[in-house]
């Protein structure tokens, strides 16, 4: 199981390098919202995983959290150099894809099917992939993800931690 | 409160905001500074005060005190490069530079330190550069202390300062207070988005205002894309606006054209306009030899608060283990400003491992060790590279050298915390864990795997990719930032580094623009 995983795992990792090229010029402006819906169905599915311990409390409290994550790495992404942003919109297209999916998380069900616990196990797979493509999506996802959720004053409450405001921001 | 900038737009400096231009334009001057950093600023001051019309070009926006929020989630996509995403090739390495008018120095953590007398030894001896006697900086280094009120902090260092205070103390390892550049400074711990106050004696609030008092012109929100160039001469600069992500957009074309241009786009950027603009480099060495002073993170819990967020974010460095006997990698121990964003991206772990580490945020005191790069054959930095937009990435590979460095500080830095009293160390590695004994952490770190993406490392010094040299086939420019090819080109930012500096770099770089900058107002007034 293993075995074929990693070999899976090499598949998905070597169609990833191969179609990249090719991937990158064909997202267009047109594009865009495919991107983001690529993007929001990835992120809503590790959101709630990588987050685990640190969400509020109450069920609406959790969503609004999502939710705000969710929109906060969206709004950051464009800040990042347009290489970096394709690297991404490739991630979030192939962890999106029937396909490739099964090849990147070994299952076939969608990303948001899987238990918190399997999603958290994905990730941990990529941590430890002799893959360097995993390894970076691994350390890319899980950096973007929590400063997206620690940035927001909302979340700060459970580390005690308060800014000073000279004005009053928005 | 009062935002000097806003009063001297409202004046009438001259300031123009490229992103709202609608029609091509170009521009004269005597000299064009790109980049309003360390040098760039520090130039600009100089050159308007010796009677030279001078343009300043700046990427990031013009934000100034009554701008800045103390907000992680504005500060880095608004004033850091690439919205502080900026990574290595592999991204092994997360690199932290400014982008905005003054550059990293509005962004910086106002540690003030000389250029340490072994680097420059080792600067005459590798590239015969002579600043001793009549060429010391010694009188450039007063005159920058003066200008930016670069003195001792008289201030207690806040507890995660005081802990790698304590820590020397009770090992008997050499510690220094540290010098900050700052003039009614409150305290506050939130240099690095930007000092609501005013206080941080950047070139936001300094040079960069006395350039415009005297009349130079400041056009932000454009990045300069490309030179062209005849012979041994620069013609024009090519710039473009850049949109509400700080992205180059062609939306109109934008020419400068000066008897001499200053590059002062800071390490890593310099280089890459030269490289986009395939300006002559018979040294071979443009882009090349690209430092970073990698840092490793160590973390540790205290029984007591230690709210690393507040408090001058550096005031106590300890040069223990900077320039060991032996040829191993020596680093400078310091401490960084702890604030959640900066914290939760760099702390390993996802789910219940890292919300419970977060959820003692005020309890952590953190460590970071500077490995100075540079000086041995294994450590010979990285070099910038173009993707296909022309930005650049630096290519930097972690030898086996730079990482028996990263083991024997994370030692080091995990005696000295719990040295400091310590409850439990957490070298910042996906394979370490909390350790409640310094016996614990030895034996542990030992086996901890030295690879990439296992430990975190970090960067907020960005040195060298167009080096200085007396020998023109070992530089990029002479000892005075002149191009060796082309002669109305002066480099005047830290990428004429030849090698780290096993110290914070803002001084050095002021000390150095200012004594460059002079050698060039003469040069060009004469
Ligand atoms: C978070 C942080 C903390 C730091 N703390 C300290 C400290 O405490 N002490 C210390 O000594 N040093 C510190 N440093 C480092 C120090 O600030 C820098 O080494 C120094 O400012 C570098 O000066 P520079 O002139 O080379 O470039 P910078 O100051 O980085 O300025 C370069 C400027 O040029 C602009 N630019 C680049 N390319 C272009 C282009 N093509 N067109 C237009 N504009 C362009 C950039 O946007 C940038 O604003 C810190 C840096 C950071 C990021
Ligand atoms: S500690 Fe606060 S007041 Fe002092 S320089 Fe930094 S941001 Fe400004």
């Amino acid at each position: 199981m293993q075995r074929r995983q990693f070999i899976m795992l090499g598949l998905a990792a070597g169609a990833t390098l191969a179609t990249g090229l090719t991937l990158y010029p064909m997202f267009s402006e047109a594009d865009k919202t495919q991107q983001q819906q690529n993007a929001s169905l990835v992120l809503d599915a590790l959101l709630p995983a990588i987050l685990l311990g640190a969400l509020p409390k109450t069920e609406a409290e959790q969503q609004q959290a999502l939710q705000s994550t969710r929109q906060a790495v969206l709004d950051y992404l464009p800040f990042l150099p347009k290489r970096q942003q394709a690297e991404l919109q490739q991630l979030f297209f192939l962890l999106s894809q029937q396909l490739t999916r099964l090849a990147l998380t070994g299952h076939l069900l969608a990303l948001g099917e899987l238990s918190l616990e399997q999603r958290l196990q994905l990730l941990s797979s990529w941590r430890d992939s002799y893959l360097t493509l995993l390894q970076q999506a691994y350390n890319g996802l899980r950096e973007l993800l929590l400063a997206a959720y620690y940035g927001q004053p909302a979340h700060w409450q459970a580390l005690a931690y308060t800014a000073p405001e000279f004005r009053a921001y928005e | 409160m009062n935002d000097p900038i806003k009063t001297g737009l409202a004046k009438g400096w001259r300031h123009i905001d490229a992103a709202t231009l609608t029609e091509d334009q170009q521009f004269e001057a005597d000299v064009v500074i790109i980049g309003t950093g360390a040098g760039g600023g520090m130039t600009a001051e100089i050159l308007t005060q010796a009677g030279l019309s001078v343009i300043m070009l700046e990427q990031g926006a013009l934000w100034s005190s009554s701008d800045f929020r103390q907000q992680e989630r504005w500060a880095y996509p608004h004033l850091y490069q690439d919205g502080a995403g900026r990574k290595t090739k592999d991204q092994a390495i997360a690199i932290l530079q400014g982008r905005t008018v003054g550059g990293s120095t509005t962004v910086n953590w106002t540690t003030s330190i000389r250029t340490p007398k072994p680097t420059l030894d080792y600067w005459q001896a590798e590239f015969g550069l002579d600043f001793s006697a009549e060429h010391s900086l010694e009188p450039y280094f007063a005159k920058a202390a003066g200008r930016l009120h670069i003195s001792e902090w008289q201030v207690p260092p806040n507890p995660n300062n005081a802990a790698l205070k304590r820590g020397c103390e009770n090992l008997g390892w050499q510690y220094t207070v540290i010098e900050r550049n700052v003039h009614g400074c409150a305290n506050l711990g939130y240099c690095g988005m930007g000092c609501p106050l005013n206080a941080k004696q950047s070139m936001l609030v300094t040079t960069i205002p006395a350039a415009l008092e005297a009349g130079a012109l400041l056009v932000s929100r454009v990045s300069a894309r490309q030179f062209q160039w005849r012979g041994e001469h620069i013609l024009q600069l090519d710039a473009v606006p850049v949109d509400q992500h700080y992205q180059p957009t062609p939306s109109v074309k934008l020419r400068f054209k000066a008897r001499h241009y200053v590059l002062a786009g800071g390490a890593i950027n310099s280089p890459a306009l030269l490289l986009r603009s395939k300006v002559p480099n018979p040294s071979g060495r443009l882009g090349k030899h690209t430092y970073l002073h990698p840092s490793v993170i160590s973390g540790a819990l205290f029984r007591d608060a230690v709210s690393g967020h507040a408090g001058a974010p550096q005031s106590i460095y300890s040069d223990q283990f900077v320039w060991p006997k032996g040829d191993e990698a020596g680093f400078k121990l310091e401490v960084p400003p702890v604030h959640p964003v900066l914290m939760a991206s760099k702390l390993t772990g996802m789910a219940e491992l890292h919300a419970g580490m977060m959820q003692k945020f005020n309890h952590l005191q953190v460590m970071i060790a500077l490995l100075r790069d540079g000086f041995h054959p294994d450590a010979q930095g990285g070099e910038v590279q173009l993707d296909a937009d022309g930005e650049p990435v630096v290519d930097y590979p972690l030898t086996d050298y730079l990482w028996r460095g990263v083991q024997q500080a994370y030692l080091a830095m995990a005696e000295l915390q719990f040295a400091a009293g310590a409850e439990a160390v957490m070298p910042v590695h996906q394979d370490a864990m909390l350790y409640s004994s310094w016996q614990q952490a030895k034996t542990a770190i030992a086996g901890l795997p030295l690879k990439t993406y296992r430990a975190a490392l970090a960067s907020a010094h960005v040195m060298g990719g167009c080096n200085m040299s007396a020998d023109a086939a070992k530089g990029v420019v002479d000892a005075n930032g002149s191009h060796y090819q082309l002669q109305n080109l002066s480099v005047i930012d830290g990428s004429v580094l030849p090698s780290s500096l096993g110290a914070n770099p803002q001084l050095t770089l002021y000390a150095l623009a200012w004594r460059n900058a002079d050698v060039l107002a003469a040069r060009l007034r004469g």
